[in-house]
């Protein structure tokens, strides 16, 4: 979902300035390392058993709750970057796990929705297959309608969603208030509203496009189709579709006249500008909890509807969301233990309650979302727009091997910064995207 | 004075030259010898010479094992984002390489004209900044380039930089991370070099000031050609180290949060096909042809310093 600001340098190896014929040296040298501390776990405790666990550092506190709630199962956590923003860091890991046939995490959290994509890929063949009676029918029934979706690679479920990501309307409603304005139902209205706080209110944003992520946010629900998988190895990439050059052609003026933010969210430089200047933000469901709290005063921030192109029915777009995913590896009583590690992150209360992300397990939606309703940062009734923002997610918009956002933070959003228009980057992101699904051996058509 | 006579008063960095206490018999100095450089010796054939072979094998090999020639090399260079990382990594290393040789030189030489204690302070503070290790210096600069936590905002903002995106547009990558590896690694050369410098005998210069050559004719004339064999060493380290960059836009790219491209240099590439699209065949012919780049290098720098000649 997000990865810590200060980064999780600690941890990488990279000292990688050697000669790259290194490589496998360092192969080697890393599964050797991890060798060599798991012997001493599985050696201490001959009755438990010991499942390694791989999360981003907003999940640490879900897997201490496991400890804690199930002490008959000693878990070793590493923490890592999520592999977040297409940086590849876990496909990195089981690639040299692999090489080596030891190593693999059992249970890891990823922040990258395509993962299932990939890492179930002949290349990687990591993750366990789910729904052969590894986790229960029950359990795999109780996700929301939809979610496991992109869990899914021909057929079989190879993960279990963390959290749904589904993008909202986020305003804050004191400021609304004071200006005089009402809250938009379309990206018409939206841009319209953001072009007169641009001279009427200078300095408050209605959004921001300083991220590797807005692709999922302002392209995505506006049914844009730059990954739209039409059948196995055969995507569809068109960015002058109409569809995307009419979210482009919205979102200029806005980023011209600094209503819409060029900033990246998670920076200190964005805390500093924008305390209590957002008026509006169009984002995933998880900025709530995340992302807004000391940025909009408590007890003003709302959530709408997410906004619909004219009068067609709304559709909206996801920003992460977090997948478990099991090893294949993983046998015997680790293997037992293991997936009940995976079932209870991802959908006991004792975890979800603590998650920032509206949960992906129906019986905890409820719960969770009184529970950030009781937080009193929130000047809405939550629960009805997220539940309706959760049927509302395009599907045209597939996991693919290869990660979109990375594409788009690497060639768009640097563009974007040095005031080049998001309409003529287009192309070149429509480019750029063929090339990787190429490399991916995919088939790349373009659907007028 | 010929620069000939001169060299032979000085070891230069290809020397074997070993000097050894009068009265050791020669079958003892070599044993000796031998059990110094054997420990390097051991490491290099492990660590170097082990894995540049199987690069090899692996460059000319499908995954299989079959040999394939040269199919490897020609579909990496086909690949997308091959040109584009060999020219970022030429733009860098053409910045980084001149700044090297023109403020290096110039601060060494500058230092060697300074009174001892003076030019001491100033070895040890340029040498400061060298001691942090690469991971760390890269973070200080994250920090430095970000206009909101810098201390030199007003410079950022002098510039229109409000935001780290803005600091670490692409077009400005090449400056920012040859800036980095210069203020990391310069101090090592410049005391690198002074020590050179330090070698050239005093009645030499002297005799240059004597036959009236001032300061700027003594270090053209005299200083430069009597440490060229200095100058080709550490272009050849600085070339090799340069064309493998590999740390600085990794950092940058994680701390900007994917702002830069995951394949921007030529070893970063190589690392994207090694471990995410698992082909470790694609990875070695890249590190292959980093190898070839720089043993040209090395070699032409070589052949004309006659680098590893002795007299």
């Amino acid at each position: 979902m997000r990865i810590a600001k200060s980064g999780n340098y600690g941890g990488r190896r990279l000292r990688l300035r050697l000669r790259t014929p290194l490589v496998v040296l360092a192969a080697a040298g890393v599964s050797l390392g991890t060798i060599a501390v798991a012997i001493p776990a599985s050696a201490a405790s001959k009755v438990k058993p010991v499942v390694t666990v791989w999360v981003d550092s907003t999940r640490v506190a879900q897997v201490k709750a496991y400890e804690k709630a199930n002490p008959g199962v000693k878990v070793v956590m590493t923490v890592y970057n999520g592999n977040a923003n297409g940086s590849g860091y876990l496909q990195s890991k089981i690639s040299l796990d692999n090489r080596v046939g030891a190593g693999w995490p059992d249970v890891v959290f990823s922040e990258e929705n395509n993962d299932a994509a990939s890492l179930a890929s002949p290349q990687f063949n990591y993750p366990a297959q789910l729904d052969n009676g590894t986790v229960s029918k029950t359990i795999l029934n109780g996700f929301a309608k939809g979610t496991l979706a992109g869990c899914t690679v021909n057929g079989k479920v190879y993960c279990l969603r963390n959290d749904l990501a589904q993008n909202v309307l986020w305003y804050n409603s004191a400021l609304m208030t004071q200006f005089g304005y009402t809250v938009p139902t379309t990206w018409e209205q939206w841009q319209a509203l953001g072009e007169e706080v641009a001279t009427q209110h200078p300095g408050y944003i209605v959004g921001g496009i300083g991220d590797g992520w807005d692709d999922n946010i302002y392209l995505w629900p506006s049914e844009c189709h730059v990954n739209d998988v039409l059948k196995a190895d055969t995507v569809d990439i068109n960015a002058s579709d109409p569809n995307c050059t009419r979210v482009a052609s919205l979102l200029d003026p806005l980023v011209k006249d600094g209503a819409l933010t060029t900033d990246n969210v998670f920076t200190s430089s964005f805390d500093q500008s924008f305390t209590n200047k957002i008026l509006m933000m169009p984002g995933p469901s998880w900025y709530g909890a995340d992302l807004f709290p000391g940025l909009v005063a408590k007890g003003d921030l709302g959530a709408a509807d997410p906004l619909a192109w004219g009068s067609a029915p709304a559709v909206t777009g996801e920003v992460g969301g977090g997948l478990w995913f099991m090893s294949r590896h993983v046998t015997g009583a680790t293997k037992t233990a293991a997936a009940q590690v995976l079932t209870w992150l991802s959908t006991n209360y004792g975890s979800q309650g603590i998650s920032p992300g509206f949960p992906a397990y129906v019986a905890d939606e409820a719960k969770w979302t009184a529970g950030q309703q009781a937080s009193g940062q929130y000047s809405t009734q939550l629960a009805p727009v997220f539940a309706k923002a959760a049927t509302e997610v395009w599907s045209g918009w597939s996991p693919v091997p290869w990660s979109v956002d990375a594409v788009w933070g690497s060639s768009v959003t640097p563009s974007i910064n040095a005031s080049t228009s998001i309409e003529s980057l287009l192309p070149s992101f429509a480019s750029q995207l063929t090339d990787y699904a190429q490399s991916d051996g995919y088939t790349v058509v373009t659907k007028p | 004075m010929s620069s000939v006579e001169v060299n032979k008063s000085q070891p230069s960095p290809g020397s074997t030259d070993v000097v050894s206490p009068a009265g050791n018999n020669k079958e003892k100095r070599g044993v000796a010898g031998y059990l110094f450089v054997s420990g390097y010796f051991l490491l290099l054939i492990l660590f170097g010479v082990a894995p540049t072979l199987y690069a090899l094998y692996l460059a000319f090999t499908s995954s299989g094992g079959h040999f394939v020639g040269l199919s490897n090399f020609i579909n990496t260079g086909k690949d997308f984002r091959f040109l584009p990382a060999f020219e970022n990594i030429g733009e860098y290393l053409g910045i980084w390489l001149a700044s090297l040789i023109v403020i290096v030189l110039g601060l060494a030489l500058m230092l060697h004209s300074l009174a001892r204690k003076v030019s001491a302070a100033f070895r040890f503070i340029f040498y400061l900044p060298g001691a942090l290790a690469g991971a760390a210096s890269v973070l200080v600069w994250l920090f430095m380039l970000d206009p909101s936590v810098s201390p030199w905002r007003f410079v950022l903002s002098g510039f229109n930089f409000h935001n780290l995106g803005q600091t670490i547009q692409p077009s400005h990558l090449p400056l920012i991370f040859a800036i980095i590896a210069f203020w990391a690694g310069a101090g090592g050369w410049i005391v690198v070099t002074y020590g050179a410098l330090n070698n050239i005998p005093n009645e030499l210069l002297e005799a240059a000031a004597l036959d009236g050559a001032g300061a700027w004719k003594t270090a053209l004339r005299i200083k430069l050609p009597l440490i060229k064999k200095w100058i080709a060493f550490m272009l050849i380290l600085a070339f090799a180290a340069g064309t493998q960059l590999f740390v600085e836009p990794t950092l940058v790219s994680e701390a900007s949060l994917g702002l830069i491209s995951p394949a921007w240099s030529p070893n970063e590439l190589a690392y994207v096909f090694a471990f995410q699209n698992n082909n470790f065949q694609y990875a070695a012919a890249i590190s292959v042809d980093l190898l070839i780049l720089g043993l040209m290098c090395a070699a032409v720098l070589v052949f004309r310093t006659k680098l590893f000649e002795v007299e």
